[in-house]
């Protein structure tokens, strides 16, 4: 575990005087550089191949894994989530530091090793620059980050200051768990020091925004998920890693003072000490000022009046609205696009606009240091000026929503297809009343279905998970209509931010179904040729089985029992009932 | 000259060598009974309670400073901060499962494991006292008119985490790496709850939500005795230990012939 237990011979040590101990470093000249260097070498050799550092490692790997996985990285968010993943390493290195640093005291042989050439003194100093060990796994965890995020397409660029943040703070936490082990040698003392590292990082934010920055890395650090892109000073990567470089000077400081023995270095150590405490003030003072106004301003300015920053492109006579830096998305959202619209004979006459919307928050970590009129403003500035225009005939999709990879991405692209082809068939894509419609009936719902399953090819049995069979369910005419609500529906969040989407029905799902086992020729011709009729709302789920020479596949929709209550469309309406789309 | 230390019988008053006209087992157990009211003092005093007090006491102040926090920001904290205030303790009774000189004490008549048996016996209460002050400090920030979750899943979960350090703390005490044994067993059953915790595989059974709170304590207890099995089988005799004395066949006198 540590270097005294059986490292690599010391090249240096000749040259520190025989005869010193951690008692006579008075009487000694001071500790050669190179004896200090290879007690580091041995130190960092066992440090970079401790057992917890690696698994440190592994733990790092698996939580940052757990951030980006599931959305398309942003860098700018990114950049800090690799951090949390150095918090974890960090957690790691500060219990092998104190093992190592308390291990004479903790095994009794304090006085063997005061018989060694190097001085206690020399001995935590190389101890302290033997933690340069820990950067190669720190190292290895950005690179790794960084090459599965670019794969993922990762949107922006990373920001140096605060990737070289998260490589400071293992080695300030490194010096910590240094400091803590030459005063207590027990390992207890290791593990209470990474936990409380660790709470004080996961929790601090509950105490109070203003706390974000000042303690070693804010774990739980989501807001800037919800950014449309990077905003000056958020975070403060620059003074944050000064910070973090200043706290390991201090904790390397006290470490050496409690060790050495020589007044004059423990002078010279204290001074640099209050000098470290000092710094960590200053950049604590100057992470605690307010995001400059500009920066904010803007931003809302932005947030409320996108189309200064969104680029907008028109593509087979679909408009895509995308912010600055998010043109990587564009074919991800023009496949199924084009596939659902390559098969509709006929589009409505406006246009299809799929657009970011942002959903800017101005939570009190943004808007620290401001006065509440400000705030108050901004706020106004964002309600007034509403992203979503047009939610009944738009597809709005969240910044930041959006999937990276795999089955979630694939769910995201069916539900942008499904949204392509509900617009095809007339249906409106999300009310604004705060109550889902329910195409209840209608065989342009089953069309639009089809279309999308016919676009995107998604597994079968998923979207078999999404029927009811009756469990829950809209309320039409006091009759419980069951719909139909697959498992990655949420993906994407392409229905949440433009209002209630309409609630699709068991019904319209199993005549989709059916539609798929004929030949698609067959089903292609039938909806072509009598297009202007399917997509009337008046059409009926069984005119279209008739059309197609099939049957209609029983639906159970029962009588609303008593009590009985909505589940699946969002907020329950005044009167309890949920209206039938229209157009 | 060194005097004999009060805790030492003298010869022949030793409580395994008890003798007389009762019976064996009743001999046995008085025996026992002596052997543990002799031992309670020495095993209470190389319990260490600084390791115990020091890991219960960190959970404490940190849900007291957080109770404060939510006093004046008017939330209210959940159960799941009690889970993390308990986590230092558990560390602590990781570093508790320690044979103190072990080479040395099973050698004596007197099985290893009652040393270790003992400290658990005196940590336990500590564990209860340090479970309730945090409950009472979440209960503290939580209205009245508020829904106030179960608290016998949290304690059998609790009770389950801590059996699982011991368990892993006993078996690092029994190996090579006895001297790192506190962490190792520490970092073990961190890991250990952690994958159950979040591997939703094993979530479904321990976790409520999803599991219901009836289950999750069934679930727990029934891991609670598990890892009480294996404490077990680590804490026993590394060698085997006669119980009865050999019983020496009568030496007859050769027959004359």
């Amino acid at each position: 575990m540590t270097a005294t237990d059986g490292g690599p011979t010391l090249r240096g040590a000749a040259v520190a005087s025989a005869g010193g101990g951690s008692g006579s470093m008075a009487q000694q000249p001071p500790p050669g550089l190179r004896t200090v260097l290879g007690l580091a070498k041995a130190e960092a050799s066992m440090l970079g191949r401790s057992a917890l550092v690696l698994l440190g490692l592994l733990a790092g790997g698996a939580v940052i894994w757990l951030f980006v996985w599931s959305l398309q990285p942003l860098w700018w968010n990114t950049a800090w989530q690799i951090g949390s993943g150095q918090l974890i390493v960090g957690t790691a290195v500060l219990m092998a530091a104190q093992l190592a640093a308390g291990r004479a005291r903790r095994d009794g042989m304090a006085d063997l090793y005061a018989s060694f050439p190097a001085t206690a003194g020399t001995r935590t100093a190389g101890q302290l620059v033997g933690l340069a060990g820990a950067i190669p796994a720190s190292l290895l965890l950005i690179g790794a980050t960084a090459v599965t995020v670019q794969v993922m397409g990762a949107i922006g660029a990373p920001s140096i200051t605060v990737l070289a943040g998260g490589v400071l703070l293992v080695i300030a936490s490194g010096a910590v768990g240094v400091a803590i082990g030459t005063r207590f040698a027990h390992p207890l003392a290791g593990v209470l020091g990474a936990l409380v590292l660790f709470l004080v990082s996961a929790q601090a934010y509950k105490v109070s925004a203003a706390t974000t920055w000042l303690i070693p890395w804010d774990f739980k650090q989501d807001t800037l998920g919800y950014l449309p892109g990077p905003l000056a000073g958020y975070p403060p990567g620059g003074a944050h890693a000064v910070e973090l470089a200043a706290i390991a000077i201090l904790a390397g400081s006290v470490a050496l003072m409690l060790t050495v023995r020589l007044s004059r270095a423990r002078a010279v150590l204290a001074t640099v000490g209050i000098l470290a405490a000092a710094v960590i003030c200053l950049v604590g003072v100057v992470q605690l000022r307010p995001i400059p106004a500009a920066a904010m301003s803007r931003m809302v300015a932005q947030s409320a009046n996108p189309a200064s920053v969104r680029r907008c492109t028109t593509s087979n006579q679909v408009r895509y609205c995308l912010d600055a830096g998010f043109a990587a998305l564009l074919p991800s959202l023009e496949a199924p696009v084009d596939a659902v619209l390559a098969h509709v004979p006929v589009r409505p006459g406006h246009q299809l606009t799929v657009s970011q919307v942002g959903e800017l928050v101005l939570d009190p970590t943004l808007t620290h240091g401001y006065p509440m009129e400000q705030i108050a403003r901004w706020n106004t500035e964002l309600q007034d000026s509403p992203a979503i225009t047009s939610p009944a005939t738009a597809i709005y999709l969240p910044i930041g929503a959006w999937p990276g990879f795999g089955a979630r991405l694939a769910d995201a692209r069916f539900n942008v297809a499904l949204a392509t082809a509900e617009w095809a068939v007339r249906i409106p894509l999300a009310s604004k009343t705060g109550v889902a419609c329910v195409p209840l009936d209608q065989a342009r719902e089953a069309i639009a279905i089809w279309l999308a399953i016919l676009a995107t090819h998604p597994p079968t049995g998923e979207l078999q998970a999404g029927l009811s069979s009756g469990s829950t369910g809209a309320v039409v005419a006091n009759t419980l209509v069951p719909t139909w609500t697959y498992p990655g529906v949420t993906y994407g969040q392409i229905d949440e931010v433009a209002g209630v989407p309409p609630a699709d029905t068991d019904a319209g799902f199993l005549l989709a179904g059916v539609m798929t086992t004929l030949p698609e020729q067959q089903v292609l011709r039938v909806v072509t040729d009598g297009w202007t009729r399917w997509v009337n709302a008046r059409t009926t789920d069984a005119q279209l089985a008739a059309a197609l020479g099939t049957r209609m596949p029983s639906v159970h929709v029962g009588q609303l029992p008593a009590g009985a209550r909505q589940v699946a469309v969002g907020p329950t309406a005044r009167n309890g009932q949920n209206p039938v789309c229209t157009s | 000259m060194s005097t004999r230390s009060p805790d030492i019988q003298p010869a022949g008053r030793s409580p395994l060598a008890v003798g007389g006209a009762e019976s064996r087992p009743a001999r046995s157990h008085r025996a026992w009974l002596r052997t543990l009211s002799l031992l309670a003092r020495p095993i209470t005093r190389t319990m260490p309670w600084v390791t115990l007090v020091i890991g219960c006491l960190a959970g404490v102040t940190y849900l007291a400073i957080l109770a404060n926090a939510a006093d004046t920001a008017h939330w209210s904290l959940s159960q799941g901060y009690v889970r993390f205030a308990f986590v230092p303790a558990i560390a602590a009774l990781a570093f508790v499962v320690r044979a103190p000189l072990r080479p040395l004490t099973q050698t004596t008549p007197v099985p290893v494991w009652v040393a270790e048996a003992g400290y658990l016996l005196l940590a336990a209460p500590v564990l209860a006292v340090t479970c309730w002050t945090e409950l009472r400090i979440v209960a503290h920030t939580i209205p009245h008119h508020a829904d106030h979750a179960a608290l016998y899943p949290l304690v059998a979960q609790l009770s389950g985490w801590c059996a699982i350090t011991v368990a892993a703390a006993a078996w690092a005490d029994r190996s090579r790496y006895a001297d790192l044994g506190g962490i190792i067993a520490t970092l073990v059953s961190f890991t250990a709850v952690a994958l159950v915790w979040y591997l939703p595989v094993t979530a479904r059974f321990l976790v409520d939500p999803p599991a219901t709170p009836h289950h999750v304590t069934i679930a727990w207890y029934v891991i609670a005795a598990a890892a009480l099995a294996l404490t077990c089988a680590a804490m026993r005799d590394r060698w085997h230990r006669y119980t009865r004395k050999p019983r020496l066949s009568p030496v007859r006198a050769p027959a004359r012939g």
